[in-house]
């Protein structure tokens, strides 16, 4: 299986002070979908930054190592050129623009397409989301936090990226609605094929939904392996799975 | 794109264009014979107002228009528009005082040499934010006043730079309604191709990477290029209007360009309204004309009162500028998005009322 998303080695530091990230190696295989854990600080959304090229908009630096997309070597490339290769992102608290409609928050996204594909896209993403073809002339600040995400997704999608990258999708939203976003999530892996980097707070959904995990730590990946080793594993389950309550009965 | 349909709206649309189309032709009419279909109008009712205050005010149109495109729409604030009109002035000074070009090439060089300037400035922007960015285009307004103010002492003298009537070929545009036909133009030329910029490709990623340059760039938006592009842009057309400024005020020293005309740009735009072209346009009419109006208000005083007779004759000036930023500074409590978030509100409750009905 060829690998979409290779990460070699990789260390990041902020400020040129300490190392947020320290010889990290990951891969994700075509198709595939990444589940990366990890409890606040330990250097997830630091790995995404890295990836996508937005580094320096944080004063970080990459140190060490080397990322690779579709065997094109990536690190140290700007951002908007990353989008042009395939790189879709889903950032950290949605980040729509707010002042926009949705219609055209979404024709933003689909600026990297040529024109006549731009229709196309856009149904492709109302089929998914019908919520968001009623909404599509209202600006998008005024929508709920599910609809939002919705609205990120679908802007992130449209550019049939081959690598999506989603962080903390679940950040804010009622479970009933985070669940029903991962089911569309799933929908668009399946449909465009779509290799997928998660990160992801709630473990035991990321767990159920990805093939293979990372657990990050410190910085450092901990753990990995697929989905079902890391659930079964000991380190994951007292700190991240939430313990047995009768576990928790005999400390 | 879209078909012209003969919907009610379209046809409401085209009525309001040949209104509008009407009362801008015939106003300079109006303006010049001081009469309205034949029937002389006092001073009071035109308002206090001239052609020329018309031209001046289509001038700071231009300003006003390109300074909302970067800070409304591009999200740059700049502090330095009056360096780009002091540019554009000083373009006009070289290329015709000195080299004796033609009129329109004066324009088109001025604004060339706006875009250049307007470049460079915007540089600071692709590594300082915010409030650092706004100092950065405090400091490109106290060079450009200081070059301008040194080329203005080497070339000419203390009273200016005198500046020639303009023409085009042989005709010499030396009367207010003259300027009134170039001018007019010229805003309707700048207003369309700004709006077709807003809604492009571009313009879209421009008002995305206002909302929000992180997520702009996680979409492919090049942020830097933008906003170079945008600064260029709007100092380009800053520029022009320098240009025609100088030629209509037909000398012009270093002090106009100080740090007051580039705030009056601001005013403008908060008052029409930050990222509304069309409130700009407002915003620009407003501060030109209604300080004008106010001042028409005030009978000219025959009263016995020595103080009110001080007040209204002597400090009439003060009074005036008191009265308006009054005035502006109730409305924008009222109404803190401008004509613009004004005319929406307004709009939003028609609608509601009319459903309801």
């Amino acid at each position: 299986m060829s690998t979409v998303l290779d990460i070699q080695h990789l260390s990041v530091a902020y400020n040129r002070k300490g190392f947020a990230l320290e010889d990290v190696s990951m891969q994700v295989p075509q198709g595939g979908i990444v589940a990366l854990l990890g409890a606040n600080g330990a250097g997830k959304s630091t790995l995404i930054r890295a990836v996508t090229g937005l580094l320096d908009l944080h004063h970080g630096q990459i140190s060490g190592g080397q990322v690779h997309m579709l065997g094109q070597l990536v690190s140290g490339m700007p951002a908007h050129r990353l989008v042009r290769m395939g790189m879709g992102q889903v950032p950290e608290g949605r980040l729509v623009f707010k002042q926009l409609s949705v219609e055209d928050n979404l024709l933003v996204g689909a600026a990297v397409l040529p024109r006549s594909q731009i229709k196309d896209g856009l149904d492709a993403v109302y089929h998914l989301f019908p919520r968001l073809l009623e909404r599509r002339s209202q600006a998008a600040g005024w929508m709920s936090g599910g609809e939002q995400q919705m609205l990120a997704l679908g802007r992130a999608m449209i550019s049939k990226p081959k690598l999506l990258l989603v962080d903390e999708l679940s950040l804010g939203l009622a479970p009933l609605i985070v669940i029903e976003i991962y089911k569309q999530l799933r929908v668009i892996g399946e449909t465009l094929g779509t290799a997928m980097l998660v990160v992801e707070q709630n473990a035991n959904l990321a767990l159920s939904f990805a093939q293979s995990a990372y657990l990050l730590q410190q910085g450092r990946v901990v753990l990995s392996g697929s989905a079902q080793e890391v659930a079964a594993s000991p380190e994951m389950k007292p700190s991240y799975l939430g313990e047995d309550k009768t576990v928790k009965g005999t400390a | 794109m879209a078909k012209t349909v003969n919907t009610p709206q379209s046809n409401r649309a085209w009525l309001w264009l040949v209104l509008w189309g009407a009362v801008l032709a015939y106003l300079p009419t109006v303006m010049t014979e001081r009469a309205l279909f034949g029937i002389p109008l006092t001073n009071t009712q035109l308002l206090n107002l001239g052609l020329t205050q018309i031209n001046l005010m289509l001038i700071s149109m231009l300003g006003a228009l390109s300074l909302n495109y970067l800070t409304g729409c591009a999200g740059l604030i700049s502090i330095g528009h009056a360096a780009f009109f002091a540019t554009g002035a000083m373009a006009t000074a070289i290329f015709d005082n000195q080299l004796g070009l033609p009129f329109p090439l004066v324009l088109l060089a001025a604004a060339l040499a706006g875009a250049l300037v307007g470049t460079l400035a915007g540089l600071p922007s692709l590594r300082v934010r915010g409030l650092y960015f706004v100092l950065s285009t405090l400091a490109v307004h106290y060079v450009v006043t200081y070059v301008f103010l040194e080329y203005q002492f080497k070339y000419f003298d203390v009273v200016g730079i005198p500046y020639a009537t303009p023409r085009i070929g042989s005709f010499e545009i030396n009367t207010p309604v003259r300027w009134y036909v170039l001018l007019l133009p010229l805003v309707i030329l700048v207003f369309m191709g700004l709006r077709a910029s807003l809604k492009s490709r571009e313009g879209r990623a421009m008002l995305a990477m206002r909302d929000h340059e992180l997520a702009a760039t996680a979409m492919g938006v090049d942020v830097r290029f933008l906003r170079l592009k945008a600064f260029g842009l709007s100092s380009a057309i800053a520029s022009l209007a320098g240009a025609l400024f100088a030629y209509y005020l037909s000398n012009v020293t270093s002090e106009a360009f100080n740090i007051n005309f580039a705030i009056q740009f601001i005013a403008m735009i908060i008052i029409g309204g930050m990222g509304s072209l069309s409130g700009s346009l407002v915003g620009a009419a407003i501060w030109l004309l209604l300080p004008s109006i106010i001042g028409g208000l005030s009978p000219d005083s025959g009263s016995n009162n020595e103080f009110l007779n001080k007040l209204l004759v002597e400090n009439r000036a003060q009074l005036v500028q008191l009265i308006f930023s009054l005035l502006v500074i109730v409305f924008l409590i009222f109404a803190p998005g401008g004509v613009a978030g004004l005319s929406i509100r307004l709009k939003n409750r028609w609608t509601a009322w009319r459903n309801a009905a």
